[in-house]
């Protein structure tokens, strides 16, 4: 009996140590393999591009839960006509748009902005979703983000309240095709109430498209170009529109971003620019402008320390 | 008669001496460096780590990615432009505990790993000094280490220079349980 029992015990002990031998031919780094492989699902891809804005049309990226964004942009005069030149210093001495505006993220994908524009002493507001983000495995192959914004002029001659407001839609679609190439398109629809400018033939609304890209040169610095052409037969056919394009350096500092570009559009509002861009480059009427956007964060400081 | 017993305890010590491999899912990951202007501290709860308490094979990773900071665009720029972690995404440590305590007794031993610790795609050779709980049969290691941004090829632009430090200080702490096939 006691010799069974031993037979048994020797058996059990065998396969156990014969167990415990299978474990160790699975090396420890297969198993840490093994283990970390799921952690990695559709993770989002780091930020296509460094700013919500770039130099005319607004990016992929919202700000942040809890912080907020303070944006002061400005374009210059003209460069090239008789108001440009040596004298005003290329523009220098102009002021062709200014925008002053806060965006606040309500959670990480979620954003309103509201500011103002000298032009047409403009009064904007904005909101921002952050709805699809490309993921790292290309489970979602792009961004899309939907924007939604009015515009109203407070002052100048209109006929009705409603004739001061302004409507803008855009769907922006974004694709980091590598670390250092970010492209993006936004189908857009502008409705100004009273066509602006306003003429005959002008229609209140039309669709445009907003392409641009950011090339990252290098950890801080990143090169831009932005155009936008309408569709509207009015724009293209008056001789009195020019589409805007545009050309930037974006400069990220950790904190702020700064953005220098040359421009041919004066506006800085899409509702704007898209709107009535009568600047021509043939003309020498481009002109310097910058951004600059300084981000503040409200999230309260987490004690990680204590575990 | 005598001889079985002793042929049966051999076998039950053999079987007793392999303690196993010891495997951590959920590790806490922290680090921390002050400097005038701000603090830096994030944290993660999900880096991996295996721990073959028979040869003192210890290894351990991070996804870079899982280290949140309290500011989003803190966090956003380490990943960008420190740590690289599109390029890089894990940070790691594989190496060996020295003379590795009997994890099936209960105590805290201090121990010395000696590996390859892997951050921003660069590898040096460290000793890294930790500790060995065993309360109840559960094994947790802890450890406290720095790292040097230089060592790594972590640059620290001059224009934010006052933002980041230049040595990090690490907190590793997880808690293992007994890996099963």
């Amino acid at each position: 009996m006691k010799k069974i029992f031993t037979t048994i015990v020797s058996i059990l002990g065998f396969i156990g140590a014969f167990a415990q031998q299978g474990n160790k031919t699975l090396s420890a780094d297969s198993m840490l393999n093994l283990m970390s492989n799921t952690e990695t699902q559709h993770e989002k891809i780091l930020p296509a591009f460094n700013a919500t804005r770039l130099i005319f049309s607004p990016t992929t990226e919202t700000v942040k839960k809890n912080n907020l964004n303070f944006l002061i942009i400005h374009r210059f005069g003209d460069m090239g006509t008789a108001f440009g030149g040596f004298r005003t210093f290329f523009g220098l001495d102009a002021v062709s748009d200014v925008y002053l505006g806060f965006e606040y993220g309500f959670t990480d994908d979620f954003q309103v902005s509201v500011g103002r524009n000298s032009i047409g002493q403009m009064g904007e507001s904005q909101f921002k979703w952050a709805f699809l983000h490309q993921s790292t495995d290309g489970y979602v192959p792009f961004n899309l983000t939907l924007l939604a914004g009015d515009g109203i002029r407070p002052y100048g001659n209109f006929t009705s309240f409603g004739d001061r407001l302004s409507y803008i839609a855009e769907i922006i679609v974004s694709r980091k095709f590598s670390r250092t190439f970010s492209f993006e398109v936004s189908p857009v629809y502008v409705r100004d109430n009273q066509p602006l400018p306003f003429v005959a033939g002008n229609p209140p609304g039309f669709f445009a498209l907003s392409t641009a890209f950011r090339w990252k040169l290098t950890r801080r610095m990143s090169l831009l170009a932005d155009y936008e052409h309408p569709f509207s037969s009015y724009r293209n056919n008056s001789g009195n529109f020019e589409d805007p394009l545009g050309f930037g350096a974006e400069f990220e500092t950790g904190g702020h971003v700064f953005t220098l570009n040359i421009t041919n559009a004066r506006a800085i509002s899409q509702i704007n620019l898209l709107s009535n861009s009568p600047s021509s480059y043939g003309r020498g009427q481009f002109r310097l402008g910058f951004t600059i956007s300084r981000m503040f964060d409200f999230n309260k400081k987490k004690n990680s320390n204590n575990y | 008669m005598k001889f079985t017993g002793i042929f049966l305890l051999a076998w039950m010590s053999i079987f007793q001496a392999r303690q196993g491999v010891f495997v951590c899912k959920n590790a806490h990951v922290s680090i921390f460096s002050s400097t005038p202007i701000e603090d830096i501290d994030a944290s993660s709860i999900k880096a991996v780590s295996v721990f073959n308490a028979d040869n003192g094979d210890l290894e351990f990773s991070l996804p870079v990615r899982s280290l949140h900071f309290p500011k989003s665009l803190m966090e956003e720029h380490f990943n960008e432009n420190y740590i690289e972690s599109d390029k890089f995404p894990k940070a790691t440590f594989k190496g060996k505990i020295l003379s590795p305590p009997d994890v099936s007794k209960d105590g805290t031993y201090p121990v010395n790993a000696i590996g390859d610790f892997q951050i921003h795609g660069i590898t040096r050779n460290r000793t890294i000094t930790g500790t060995i709980i065993v309360v109840n049969g559960v094994v947790t290691l802890n450890s406290e280490f720095t790292v040097k941004c230089a060592d790594h090829h972590i640059d620290i632009p001059q224009i934010v220079f006052h933002n980041i430090a230049e040595s990090i200080r690490v907190r590793v702490s997880g808690t293992y349980s007994l890996f099963k096939n």
